[in-house]
């Protein structure tokens, strides 16, 4: 057992690395990858260990960027996407979800789009309204891309590595926040994947369901230990792939705890863990509830610039721990 | 005095939930006698005639033909003077013994139920969690009367757990209770008895057969039927198939063996003649093949008596004899038994 504790932006970079000497035809593109290294560091020293033809520093046009990477994967490339902000894929989305997701059935299954576009999110870093955005519903909604949101290192290098294999376009989220802490569990050496679309049983108990995404399954993990100790026992669910989206741990789990909570970091309003709950409530997992189901999500609102805004605008521990004992407590 | 009998759609197999009726072989207002069919039934497994438990006159048909009915709900109702029999439905005040039964019938008053299905009560404007009303449904609580300890006075599981059930309900349930008593269904609370004893004589199926007939031709008084029909089960790749043979004690030992041996044969093809799957009286279950000893008693419906064969030893068989007591007294099943171990 290996006992390495990688940051999520250090696996992230061994992930690729790996996928870099596995296939000549794997390559990264993007803006500030090569010699800068990444807007947050994540690709490193790779330009120098795999030189400028495989990393590839870009001029600043998402549009381009994308488009490129579609016409590379139908040529029988495995393109790495960069973009340096979630928030910027905005500029790049006809290639995504008019091309990258449909082609492959445009054209009757002929063509495969093996992209993986990898993009920070999230907010926390005081980058206001225009750099801390949560998008995962715009592309979950997108039938032909599948959706990555790892919480961890160790899950992001078996994921990504999974991705960089699948014949489909992936979209790769990965939160800023993570990128410079460690993670709970030691990165396995190795290119083992993880499979896409199989969620993670974090830790389980009797009393609540919890699924979450992202950061929050970490916030959501401290706040599973600090109630284990008060005989609130809490069973934590990582979805890991959104899309396809994983429910049967979560209809086991809910039919034993009976109660469900959701927590998300991105705007409550279609957001991408309403999609949980609709299928839980149409499930004959329902008749097991024995407490209404919460929802932890983003507030309505663009993220704000001023520190204590921001943190007030998503959720934080304080409100997953004061969620989770309320509803243990108050439905029995 | 008549009383009036409801003739319900018999649980005829393990899995059965429902049968369909596929036609009536009486009319309204027909003298029939015990044994004379009724209607013809069909389910997933085996199609089946429902016969008179009793002499008496169609009252009223309550299913159509090709109605899909649930098990221990009306077929039709006859009148009978046979009071072992009967079910009392004479007294219009109480509200379980009506017969009015229309179709499809609701949920909440189906007026003659024969097995008790807990009564589903829909609380509609009530505010309970979903496995409230689940739990709720199954102990048959009327969630109106209990009192909501949860936020906006929504009633919670704890809630649920500790009520009482309601007196209306509580009352429904006993006069239930009490009409299952007196019907003739496998679906009832029985009051039955086993006996059990260890044979060492060498016997195939039809000497046991002819043996066990025999025994019972001496107890007329046990019979609602005039002839005997002994049941075998006979497991086949198609489920159990349960052909009768009747009146085994009077044909001779070598015919009864071959049409056993030819029937075993056939219902291991399912291919069973429809005219031996109707009319047992008794039921034989050989466990043997299985090496086992003895399983749960089983009466059918209409049977008072059920026997199994199990092993011992190579050597050596246990009988074992289920008795109804609502139609033999205690001693009887040890007469019988013993009566039946003789003549082996």
């Amino acid at each position: 057992m290996s006992d390495r504790m990688l940051t999520m932006a250090e696996a992230v970079r061994e992930a690729m690395s790996i996928a870099f000497d596995e296939r000549p035809e794997v390559f990264l593109l993007g803006e500030d990858v090569g010699i800068y290294g990444g807007a947050f560091g994540v690709s490193g020293d790779m330009y120098h260990r795999y030189g400028a033809d495989r990393v590839l520093d870009t001029p600043i046009a998402e549009l381009g960027i994308v488009g490129a990477a579609v016409g590379a994967a139908l040529s029988g490339m495995r393109p790495i996407v960069e973009i340096q902000f979630s928030d910027f894929t905005a500029q790049a989305m006809d290639q995504i979800a008019n091309q990258a997701a449909k082609i492959h059935f445009m054209l009757g299954g002929a063509l495969h789009v093996p992209m993986v576009l990898r993009t920070p999110q999230g907010s926390g870093t005081g980058a206001a309204a225009q750099h801390s955005q949560n998008l995962e519903p715009w592309f979950a909604s997108v039938p032909g891309l599948k959706v990555v949101v790892p919480s961890n290192p160790a899950d992001a290098k078996g994921l990504l590595l999974a991705a960089i294999d699948d014949p489909n376009p992936v979209i790769f989220l990965e939160h800023k926040l993570l990128y410079k802490i460690p993670g709970r569990d030691p990165v396995p050496e190795g290119s083992a994947r993880i499979p896409l679309g199989v969620s993670k049983v974090v830790r389980e108990g009797k009393d609540l369901t919890i699924v979450a995404t992202g950061i929050m399954v970490n916030k959501s993990y401290e706040v599973a230990e600090k109630l284990a100790a008060e005989g609130i026992s809490i069973t934590l669910i990582d979805p890991r792939t959104i899309s396809p989206l994983d429910m049967g741990p979560v209809f086991e789990s809910v039919e034993k705890t009976g109660r469900l909570m959701v927590v998300q970091e991105g705007p409550a309003q279609a957001g991408f863990i309403n999609e949980v709950i609709a299928q839980l409530a149409g499930s004959s997992s329902f008749g097991s509830l024995i407490a209404p189901i919460k929802r932890l999500a983003g507030m309505n609102i663009p993220i704000p610039y001023a520190p204590q805004l921001e943190k007030a605008a998503v959720p934080q521990i304080e409100d997953i721990e004061a969620a989770a004992r309320e509803i243990v407590k108050n439905w029995r | 005095m008549s009383f009036k009998y409801p003739v319900v759609m018999p649980k005829m197999s393990m899995t059965m939930e429902t049968g369909e009726l596929i036609n009536f072989h009486v009319a309204v207002g027909d003298q029939v006698k015990s044994g004379d069919v009724l209607f013809e039934v069909m389910t997933d497994k085996i199609d089946m005639e429902v016969e008179a438990p009793a002499d008496g006159v169609i009252e009223s048909l309550v299913a159509n033909p090709g109605d899909v009915v649930e098990i221990g709900k009306p077929v039709l109702i006859m009148l009978t003077e046979t009071e072992v029999m009967a079910f009392d439905f004479g007294d219009d005040n109480e509200p379980v013994a009506s017969v009015e039964v229309v179709a499809p019938a609701p949920v909440v008053e189906t007026p003659v139920v024969v097995a008790p299905p807990a009564p589903i009560i829909v609380n509609t404007n009530v505010k309970a969690v979903p496995k409230a009303r689940v739990e709720a449904a199954n102990r048959g609580i009327d969630l109106r009367t209990v009192h909501p300890t949860g936020p906006d006075r929504t009633i919670t599981m704890q809630d649920v757990n500790g009520a009482q059930l309601d007196p209306a309900i509580i009352k429904r349930q006993e006069a239930n209770k009490a009409l299952i008593a007196k019907g003739i269904e496998m679906t009832r609370g029985i009051a039955q008895a086993s006996f059990t004893r260890s044979v060492s004589a060498n016997f195939d199926h039809a000497q046991f057969i002819a043996a066990w007939a025999k025994v019972l031709r001496g107890r007329p008084d046990l019979a609602a039927h005039e002839h005997i029909g002994v049941a075998l089960i006979i497991e086949s790749k198609y489920g159990s198939a349960l052909p009768v043979f009747r009146d085994p004690d009077q044909s001779s030992i070598a015919d009864l063996a071959a049409l056993v041996a030819s029937t075993t044969d056939a219902a291991k093809n399912g291919k069973v003649p429809v005219a031996m799957l109707s009319g047992a009286t008794t039921t034989v279950f050989d466990l043997t093949t299985y090496s086992m000893s003895s399983a749960t008693p089983l009466l059918f419906p209409n049977q008072v008596t059920s026997v199994t064969i199990g092993y011992e030893s190579a050597t050596t068989k246990i009988v074992s004899l289920t008795i109804d007591l609502n139609f033999c007294d205690f001693y009887d099943g040890a007469l019988l038994l013993d009566a039946l171990v003789a003549s082996l």
